[in-house]
Order: C-alpha cells, then sequence, then structure tokens
C-alpha cells in the first residue's frame, strides 16, 4: 500500500482536499497523549492518506509540528503531499522547503488558483516543478476542479521520483525566504495591482469598531438559539420523551410477568442510562454545525482576535470565548468545543474552568429553591449564581493560568484567513465525526455508571429497597459530615448531590422522592434562606455530572479528569463555606 | 522604531525582532525576515491585539509582542 503524508498551512483547504479525495472513506481518531485530531483515509484501500496537522513550518516546537516530524521521521512515507495557498506562495513554500530536507517525492498542490488569478498572480508551473523538482498540480478544491487529477496522479504513482541533491537545511529563515524568493521570481508575474479584495470588504464591517461585536453576539444569539431552542434541544427532548412515552410502556408491558428488580434493570437502569447518552447527540450535533460554519468561513479567527483582550484575563486567547459561552448551554458541547483553540495549553485550561459557567441542568434546582426561599428576589438569586460562576472562572485561570500552565505560555498570533463559504460535505463530515466520538467513547461510560448508580440507590445487603435505605443512602450518611460546616448537613441533601452527579437537575428529582410529600414544606424545615444558598453555590460549583465527566476524559484522558473533579469539589466546599459563614457573620 | 509606532496602512520594511525567542521564531517562519515589507491593517475594536500584514496576508498578534517587531519607515 502507498502510504501519502498529506501536509500544509492552516486555511489552505488541505481538509476540503481531504474529504474530497477519500470521501466517506475515512477514520478519526486521536495522536496519542494530545488532543490533535489523526485522520485517516483511503483512496480504493490501496493508497492511504494521513492527514496531519496544518502548520506552518516543521521546527517551532508546537505539538502539532512534532506530531508531523515524527510522523514523517518513523513512518514509511512514499509520498508526500503538500497543499499550498497559490495566492501566497512564499509563505507556503517555507513548509515546502522544510519538508525537502525528508527526501521524499513531493506532489506540490497549489490550491484556491482562482483566488491567485483573481489577485492577478500568474504562476509557471512548469518553471515551478523544474525548479522545486516537485510535480506540480493547480486546482480549486473549493470548486471540486483539478481533484480528479490529483487523485488519478497518486494511483498511477507517476509523479516525481527523482530527488534532486541539494541540501535544503538552511542556515536561517532569511536564507529560506531568499532562496523561496529566487525561485519565485522566475516562476510569477504580476498583472493586477492594489485591488481590494472581498475579505477586506467583509473585515471592514466585521471588524468595525462598532459594529464588531453586535455582529459577534448575533452570530452566537443564532448558534445557541439554534442548538438550545430551534433544532438540538426540541430534538433531545423528542427523543427523551420517545423512550419514555413509547419504548417504556411496551418493554413494560413484554416484562409484565418477570421480577420487579429485573423490571427496574431494564427500564430504569438500562433504558435510563441509553436515555442519558443519547439526548446530548442532537445538541452535540447542531451545535458543531454551527461551530463548524464560523470555523470554515474564516469568521472564528475574527472573534478570537476581537474577544481577546477579555478573554487574556482569564489566561485564555479569545478563542476560548466561544466554548465558555457554549457551556451556558451545556458543559459537553463546551468541553468538546475546545479543540478548535490552538494551543494544548488553551484546550486544556479551557475545559478546566467551562464547568463553572452555569449549564441548564442546574437552572431547575436553582428554580426551585429561589422559588421557595426568594420569592420576592428569584431573578436576582439566580442571576447572582451565574455571576459568581464568571467570577470565579476568572479568579480560577487566573491561579492556573500562573501556576500549572505556567510554563507552556505560548505567543498568541493566528492568521486572519480569506472568507470563504463553508463546504457543506466537510461541515457534515465533521459534525457526524463529533457525534460518532462522544457516543463510542463517553456514551460507553455515561451509560455503565448511569447503570451503577441505579443499581447503588435501589439495592442494599437484603435486596431490593427504595432510595431511603438504598447503598446510596448510607454513602450519603457517610458523607454528610463533610456538609455539616456548609449549613445544609442533612443525609437527604448529600444523597441528592450524589445522585445530582447523574445529571444536575436530577437533585430536585431526588429531594422530592426522599423529603416525600410537599417539597417546598418539608424543605423550608430543612434549610434556612442562607444554608439553601450555600446549598445552591455548592450545586453551582460542584463536580459535573458523569456526561461532562466522561467527555473529559475522552477528550484529556484520566489524570486531568481526576483533577477536574476534585479541584471543582473543593472550590465548591471553600466557596460555600465562605457564603454560609460570612452570611451568618453578616445576617 | 516598533511596528506599533506605525500609523495604520503606513508601510515599513521589517529590521530587527526581539523579545521572546519562540515568539521571534515563530515569526520569522511565517516570513517576516529582514527588510520584509510590513504594515499595520487594523486594531481590535478594544485596540489590542492588532492585525498586521506582511507577505500578503494578515496576523493578529497582541501589542505586548508587537512592540519587539523593529522596523524602518518606508
Amino acid at each position: 500500500m502507498t502510504i501519502a503524508a498529506l501536509l500544509g498551512n492552516p486555511n489552505v483547504g488541505k481538509t476540503t482536499l481531504f474529504n474530497a479525495l477519500t470521501g466517506s472513506n475515512q477514520y478519526v481518531g486521536n495522536w496519542p497523549g494530545v488532543t490533535v485530531e489523526k485522520k485517516e483515509g483511503y483512496i480504493d484501500k490501496s493508497i492511504k492518506i494521513v492527514d496531519l496537522p496544518g502548520i506552518y513550518a516543521l521546527d517551532t516546537y508546537s505539538n502539532e509540528e512534532k506530531i508531523s516530524k515524527n510522523f514523517l521521521l518513523n513512518e514509511n512515507v512514499d509520498v508526500i503531499i503538500n497543499i499550498v495557498d497559490a495566492s501566497n506562495l512564499s509563505r507556503n513554500l517555507y513548509l515546502t522547503m522544510q519538508l525537502k530536507q525528508f527526501k521524499k517525492p513531493i506532489v506540490l498542490i497549489l490550491n484556491m488558483i482562482d483566488v491567485a488569478e483573481f489577485k492577478g498572480i500568474n504562476i509557471d508551473f512548469n518553471k515551478l516543478s523544474k525548479e522545486l523538482n516537485v510535480t506540480v498540480i493547480p486546482i480549486s478544491a473549493s470548486k471540486g476542479k483539478g481533484i480528479d487529477k490529483v487523485k488519478m496522479l497518486l494511483m498511477s504513482s507517476n509523479f516525481l521520483k527523482h530527488l534532486d541533491d541539494n541540501d535544503y537545511h538552511f542556515n536561517s529563515e532569511q536564507d529560506t525566504y531568499e532562496y523561496i524568493e529566487s525561485i519565485l521570481k522566475k516562476c510569477i508575474t504580476y498583472s493586477k495591482k492594489n485591488i481590494v479584495t472581498p475579505t477586506e470588504k467583509i473585515d471592514k464591517i466585521v471588524l468595525n469598531k462598532f459594529w464588531a461585536y453586535p455582529i459577534f453576539l448575533t452570530c452566537l444569539y443564532f448558534i445557541f438559539k439554534f442548538t438550545f431552542s430551534y433544532v438540538g434541544q426540541p430534538m433531545s427532548d423528542f427523543l427523551d420523551s420517545s423512550l419514555n412515552d413509547y419504548l417504556v410502556p411496551i418493554v413494560e408491558n413484554l416484562l409484565s410477568s418477570s421480577s420487579p428488580w429485573f423490571k427496574s434493570l431494564i427500564i430504569d437502569g438500562v433504558i435510563g442510562g441509553v436515555g442519558s447518552v443519547v439526548v446530548f447527540l442532537p445538541v452535540i450535533l447542531s451545535l458543531f454545525l454551527g461551530i463548524s460554519f464560523l470555523e470554515d468561513s474564516g469568521y472564528m479567527a475574527r472573534a478570537a482576535f476581537i474577544m481577546d483582550k477579555l478573554m487574556r484575563k482569564m489566561g485564555l486567547s479569545g478563542k476560548a470565548f466561544i466554548p465558555m459561552i457554549v457551556g451556558f448551554g451545556c458543559s459537553v458541547p463546551g468541553i468538546m468545543s475546545a479543540r478548535t483553540l490552538e494551543s494544548e495549553k488553551d484546550r486544556r485550561l479551557t475545559a478546566l474552568l467551562v464547568p463553572l459557567m452555569s449549564c441548564n441542568a442546574r437552572l431547575p434546582v436553582y428554580a426551585l429553591f429561589a422559588s421557595i426561599f426568594f420569592p420576592k428576589n428569584q431573578t436576582l438569586v439566580v442571576f447572582s449564581l451565574y455571576i459568581l460562576g464568571i467570577l470565579l472562572a476568572f479568579l480560577v485561570g487566573l491561579i492556573f493560568k500562573n501556576t500549572l500552565f505556567k510554563k507552556d505560555e505560548e505567543p498568541f498570533v493566528i492568521e486572519l484567513p480569506e472568507y470563504k463559504m463553508p463546504e457543506m460535505r466537510s461541515l457534515f463530515i465533521h459534525t457526524w465525526d463529533k457525534g460518532k466520538g462522544f457516543l463510542k467513547k463517553a456514551g460507553t461510560i455515561i451509560f455503565s455508571i448511569s447503570v451503577i448508580v441505579w443499581f447503588l440507590s435501589n439495592f442494599n445487603f437484603n435486596g431490593m429497597t427504595d432510595i431511603n435505605s438504598s447503598f446510596l443512602s448510607n454513602i450519603g450518611r457517610f458523607i454528610n459530615p463533610i456538609f455539616i460546616p456548609l449549613g445544609f448537613g442533612k443525609w437527604q441533601n448529600s444523597v441528592s448531590l450524589l445522585t445530582g452527579l447523574m445529571a444536575k437537575e436530577v437533585v430536585v428529582g431526588t429531594m422530592g422522592v426522599i423529603y416525600g410529600g410537599d417539597l417546598s414544606q418539608a424543605l423550608k424545615t430543612a434549610f434556612t434562606p442562607l444554608s439553601a444558598y450555600s446549598f445552591l453555590v455548592f450545586v453551582l460549583l460542584y463536580t459535573p455530572c458523569v456526561s461532562v465527566i466522561a467527555t473529559m476524559k475522552k477528550e484529556y484522558g484520566l489524570k486531568m479528569t481526576a483533577f477536574s473533579i476534585s479541584y471543582q469539589l473543593i472550590l465548591a466546599w471553600i466557596v460555600s463555606f465562605i457564603v454560609y459563614n460570612a452570611g451568618k457573620l453578616v445576617f | 522604531m516598533c511596528i506599533c509606532d506605525l500609523t495604520v496602512g503606513k508601510k515599513g520594511y521589517i529590521c530587527d525582532i526581539q523579545g521572546n525567542e519562540l515568539l521571534a521564531k515563530r515569526l520569522l517562519s511565517l516570513g517576516a525576515t529582514y527588510g520584509t515589507e510590513v504594515y499595520i491593517k487594523n486594531y481590535a475594536p478594544l485596540g489590542d491585539p492588532i492585525i498586521i500584514s506582511f507577505r500578503g496576508f494578515d496576523l493578529a498578534i497582541r501589542k505586548k509582542d508587537a512592540k519587539y517587531i523593529f522596523v524602518k519607515e518606508a
């Protein structure tokens, strides 16, 4: 089998080419140890194409560059497919010069040839091919032009295999660029001057002092609405109610003669577990459709640019704003979207902070308590919790930035690519990859934990029982002393917080079951307004639900997941402690 | 003079990049080599970062980093 390594700068249409070449015949994985996607695809089973991360060079030490370099060094690469932006050759050829050092045949794909023509850049392909001693193919990937040629060439292996004897190790970047310029001088003529590109026209509006933020917020508003109001959430709710209203009665019927514990295992354990996985899927899919659209159109880089000053205060770059905002809907897609950030440090720090944004599932808990204990100031109380989460994200971000991630500080430079119409096919492939990854990796964990929690809350050593005398209530009683200094140390509350690990809104349901009867009366005797607020602060901050934990594990591995869980527990305890005890002094 | 001293749209030629080694290396590999023509294209609405343009593409960079890019006015 021929192994082809696909390399190129970011934003030159590498993914579009990869999709066009391999179609649905591709597999997405992860490079070991880092949150960088590994994509492989096949043409006709005889050619394997590995899509390496988009990079500008091979010598500036980022994870993406190390991965590409190691791959070229250690795998038996037969040919390098180097895609470049034809309208910006000098910078793109810098990477080509470094690829030359690996002494492999190179096929140089000049993409965006139409843009180059528009800009009045005329390239002599034959001359370029001779000068660089590589096969040159001009294409326009977004318009599908020239793709067949690339495919045919790879399948016939009819590319230049003779390697030149030049040594492409230069003494400095200066020398490399001078060499590139000397080649380009022979191959390029310019026929237009001072043209204003569509990108420049769009940027005049999109980056305008007064319009930049309204435009950005409008984009976000639509993505948020699309995800949580128009498409994603309604579909989730539909899935959820279909499970409960149609599947459950049927299964109940089928199992009418089985023993109660088996019925409960299937209905509450298995179907409940499956339910808690699949309801996330529509939300994840619709959100990623929106985010991929922003990313592929070129707008995401602008968003990062205008948000950078604010986000820098919590040690992050501008792009992190989007995962954080998404976190207000649900932390799961928030953490998953952190992958779009440039550096490993940004991705990790963002994933750690996203759960501090108060997600939708916490709202039912706030709403219940606020209506009982603060009937006159409900909105204010709920709002204060959201603000508290944001403030703590800034504080924690600042602390982590200066301790955990101090060494990893990477300079912030991002290219602002030309705008382009996102390609539907790429959008859908990317979106579906996300959904599939979530189902496969996170789904199994969420499902198994659901079943375990079902078991713990329905059994004790004597067999099946109700939650008040289950294993879970024993655990609740055991950990209860931890919560006494926070003002809400009752075993019922501890158990509710435990089941809240399933999904935070479950806290309300569990309290309904355990306290029994009229919940608002029961809560009024169990809490004071102050301890109720302390409890809400704890609900806001403590360990996120299993879906978030599973996603964290999938994206960042066990160590960071353990860290995330523990730091949030500690943070929740400390802040609730301060709130409760400071409150006691004041009131 | 440093690139931040150029007014928007005014061209200059890069003569030196100092400061953080990683950043300097990154900028050099992007083609910000000696003698390259460069100008400030835009400021972010809050005044920072800035967009600089050289070799036909735009790059967003923070002011605290950009101040290590030294230029000669054209």
